[in-house]
């Protein structure tokens, strides 16, 4: 390895492809989990009930029972009170138990194959995923699936959804706004991937995502996978081409971690050149050049001294870039 | 031939950044040699064989006497140091105002925290927050004795807790004050060792050393032994001890912040040390709402808009590293500022002991910034009458060096290393009792090392300077310059005593002698466009006198 190839160690690294990938679900007490750790789960599987509106009710447990913090209550036969018929154990005082639980409930289904490895009664569901992930910096919504499809590289409007995209998850490029993810969810779209989401349409969308959750008949589950960060800029060469590789695959967006998930075994992922960087910030945010050599300290803008190298683009030019405004992929 | 090693790496990896030293033996001392810095993500070895290769460069015969020459990179020994992420921490309390010393207890030790107290939440909800998968601890705590408006409800939360700690076997448990008698509820579990995770007993949360066990308790809890920030604990007692002063270390993280002081004995108090790792005053917080934004706004001499800055700073959560100059710097600065006033805030005891002698900023915030405007930066909030002089651990060897365990290796190297450690920036003199609007007085600078400059006069100037009323400037006094700065007021003043007459003793540094009459605390003014004016002007004024 030469000096200056070496040195390329110093831009800070991001695999491209996470693997393995473990996916937690989110319970909360009362919810019921209908797998146990070691179960192998298939895509579209019900793991768990998730309860509306749980509320907590005082009992006496019989004899026979013996409960326990996190087991399940089976509840009484012929209640008609109205109130729910089974639950979950959360503690005992003065006698009696408290149990969470709740008369309305929702699927929740794995967007993903793979095997369970915990289940912990009102906390979480870990599964891990068959396949490999693509990891994004925040997912909202969902968990989803649907056949990935590539759509335009620039900003998505509204007006430029087609029925056609029903089902699917959309590839929209560096931004979209909280309109066009509304009517995206509205047409039966399962899910997007976007470069960038500001803070403010990320929040008019988490707005619309709970009014919607709380609505009595739901849509289908939705979620939004942002790749980089707030503020718009082109999708990263490397995460583009492999985009590109999976469209027309299935594949699954989960919150937890923000991950695009995948399994197609016979997918070829080109990998990066080593030397191959990306510039996050700054004058030059978004072009894609190759690493020249570290040039050490060097004076930018504001009397900031710091560390720098030497950037080669494609049209040729070599510009001074600091080394923290860069990125690449290993 | 000895084996004995003549250079080592120190490392300190923070949650953005990561640095690396080299430190050698040179005669018969340990010396700084090289320091590099980059965003966590870059290769260390790779740092490591860059700052050899420098090294060898500048000055290949020491190289060679540091054995750089023969030994690859990746033996030499290392120093190293890590800032862990701030675990999370559910408290849960008889009544909400049991909770407040409680989450004030540990939000400075180490913890990000989610509280409720019985009185405001039902069982339901407060079993949502102690299963959370993100919780990593639970403290349960109570008035020792429980006060009236929270005994009733112990019972009930004792049973609640123990549930959960059956339920989380792996975290850790801590019952507080009052709520220790129901240590019982716990049953088994509360039997060292029956379960892979503790539960504890400390004394109530209060003010002051009474409150000392429980965060003592809390921060062995949160912060693993080898962490950055515990370790500069270990720094600042030892700089205390070997420069005989009062010191005040300040790390603003990406991830949180850390205050620890450290004093020496004399006449009338032993030495000691207080740390405080604050996990809300972080660089970057993870999300950012409307009073994080509009503290940012409020230091920020750029944009106002909300959803414009709460953009970036989303962007400096993601990439901390990125953009950091140019515009990026005002941000971080800003932000640095919040992040100083979060952690003032909430270590209010620090207000109450005598100023400190010395104060050192670390942190990857400040490695990269102009030294002027770190200076005001730092002196913009944390304000303390009196003098003080200002220094940067701009190699972050510190944190490294204070995790040395033995204490006398720990000075010894110290005390080799004391002239490389910190980046002079110069002394600050803040009096306070000044009458607003009036003249203030004047100061005359003494001394052979007195090559002053007053905001761009002549070099050498020992004529009387007018003080402005209600304004900051500095006067140039290089680093390892020395002078008898004269200071004579109209009105009495307190500048350690009170009195209109004071020759203080200053030494300089990359901004110099900076005279601060703004007042304490700071007052700004409301509209936004006049507070940037007079941030401009304060910045300007100090960056005039500054070598840089």
């Amino acid at each position: 390895m030469t000096g200056a190839a070496s040195n390329v160690g110093l831009v800070p690294a991001r695999s491209l492809i996470v693997e393995p990938v473990d996916v937690r679900f989110r319970l909360t007490p009362g919810d019921h989990a209908l797998v146990a750790a070691g179960e192998t789960v298939v895509v579209g599987a019900p793991i768990a009930e998730r309860l509306r509106d749980p509320g907590l009710e005082e009992i006496n447990v019989p004899d026979r029972l013996h409960p326990e913090p996190g087991g399940r209550w089976p509840g009484l036969a012929n209640r008609r009170d109205g109130r729910f018929e089974g639950g979950e154990f959360l503690f005992t005082w003065r006698g009696r138990w408290r149990v969470a639980g709740g008369a309305l409930s929702d699927p929740l289904e794995t967007p993903c194959a793979g095997i369970v490895r915990h289940v912990r009664a009102g906390s979480s569901i870990t599964v891990r995923a068959a396949g490999r992930g693509l990891r994004g910096i925040v997912g909202l919504g969902g968990p989803t699936r649907g056949r990935l499809r590539g759509g335009t590289e620039r900003e998505l409007r509204a007006g430029g959804l087609d029925v056609n995209a029903a089902g699917t998850i959309l590839v929209v490029g560096s931004r979209v706004d909280a309109e066009t993810l509304t009517r995206a969810r509205a047409m039966g779209v399962r899910g997007v991937v976007v470069n960038a989401l500001s803070s403010k349409e990320r929040r008019d969308f988490l707005a619309s995502e709970a009014r919607q959750r709380s609505a009595l008949h739901r849509l289908p589950s939705f979620a939004v996978l942002v790749l980089d960060g707030a503020v718009r800029r082109p999708l990263a060469g490397a995460v583009l081409a492999l985009l590109g590789a999976l469209s027309g695959h299935e594949v699954a967006i989960v919150a937890d971690p923000p991950m695009l998930v995948f399994d197609v075994p016979g997918l070829i992922v080109p990998t990066p050149p080593v030397d191959l960087v990306r510039v996050r910030a700054g004058v030059h945010a978004g072009r894609e050049g190759r690493f020249v050599e570290a040039i050490g300290a060097r004076r930018f803008g504001g009397g900031t001294d710091v560390e720098a190298c030497l950037v080669r683009f494609a049209d040729g030019t070599v510009v001074a870039v600091p080394l923290g405004d860069l990125e690449r992929f290993a | 031939m000895t084996t004995a090693p003549r250079a080592f790496f120190t490392q300190d990896t923070g949650a953005a950044t990561i640095a690396t030293a080299l430190v050698g033996r040179v005669g018969s001392r340990w010396r700084l040699i090289g320091s590099l810095s980059l965003p966590i993500g870059s290769d260390p070895a790779a740092l490591g064989a860059l700052l050899v290769e420098r090294a060898t460069a500048a000055d290949p015969s020491i190289a060679v006497a540091l054995g750089l020459d023969h030994t690859p990179p990746d033996e030499i020994p290392k120093v190293e140091v890590t800032s862990h992420p701030a675990p999370r921490l559910a408290l849960v309390a008889g009544s909400e105002r049991a909770l407040v010393p409680l989450v004030a207890a540990a939000a400075r030790s180490g913890w990000r925290t989610s509280a409720a107290s019985a009185e405001a939440v039902d069982p339901l909800q407060m079993s949502t927050m102690l299963l959370d998968p993100g919780v990593d601890g639970i403290l349960a705590g109570a008035g020792e004795p429980p006060a009236a408006d929270e005994r009733r409800a112990l019972g009930e939360l004792g049973a609640l807790v123990a549930a959960a700690a059956a339920r989380r076997p792996e975290i850790p448990i801590v019952l507080a004050g009052g709520m220790a008698i129901q240590l019982g509820a716990f049953g088994e579990l509360g039997e060292s060792g029956r379960r892979p995770a503790p539960v504890l007993v400390a004394s109530a949360a209060s003010d002051g050393p009474r409150g000392g066990g429980l965060r003592e308790v809390l921060t062995d809890l949160a912060l693993p032994r080898d962490d950055a920030r515990r370790a500069l604990g270990g720094a600042a007692n030892a700089l205390a001890d070997l420069l005989d002063r009062r010191v005040d270390i300040v790390d603003i993280g990406f991830d949180g912040a850390t205050r620890a002081a450290a004093w020496p004995t004399n006449s009338s108090v032993t030495s000691g040390m207080d740390l405080a790792v604050v996990p809300s005053a972080g660089l970057a917080p993870a999300d950012p709402d409307d009073e994080v934004v509009d503290r940012i706004a409020d230091w920020s001499p750029g944009t106002t808009d909300r959803h414009r800055l709460r953009d970036r700073m989303r962007e400096l959560r993601i990439a901390p590293w990125a953009d950091a100059a140019g515009d990026g710097v005002a941000l971080r600065l800003a932000a640095a500022r919040s992040a100083l006033g979060v952690l003032d805030r909430a270590t209010p005891e620090w207000g109450q002991r005598p100023a400190a002698d010395l104060l050192i900023a670390t942190g990857g915030i400040w490695s990269g910034a102009p030294p002027a405007s770190a200076l005001v930066a730092v002196i913009d909030v944390l304000r303390r009458h009196g003098v003080v002089q200002v220094g940067m651990d701009h190699a972050r060897l510190l944190a490294p060096l204070g995790s040395i365990p033995d204490l006398r290796e720990r000075r010894a190297i110290m005390a080799d290393l004391i002239d490389d450690l910190l980046l002079p920036l110069g002394t600050v003199v803040m009096p306070a009792g000044l009458r607003p609007g009036r003249n203030p007085g004047t100061l005359v600078l003494h001394g052979a090392h007195a090559g002053a400059e007053w905001n761009g006069a002549s070099d050498g100037q020992v004529s009387p300077i007018h003080l402005q009323p209600g304004g900051l400037a500095s006067i140039w006094l290089g680093p390892g310059a020395s002078a008898v700065a004269e200071f004579r007021f109209h009105d009495a003043v307190r500048l350690g005593g009170r009195g209109r007459h004071f020759a203080i003793d200053v030494t300089g540094g990359l901004v110099g002698l900076v005279v601060d009459l703004r007042g304490v605390p700071l007052k700004l003014p409301d509209r936004a466009d006049l507070r940037h004016d007079l941030l401009e002007t304060w910045g300007t004024a100090v960056r005039a006198g500054a070598d840089w």
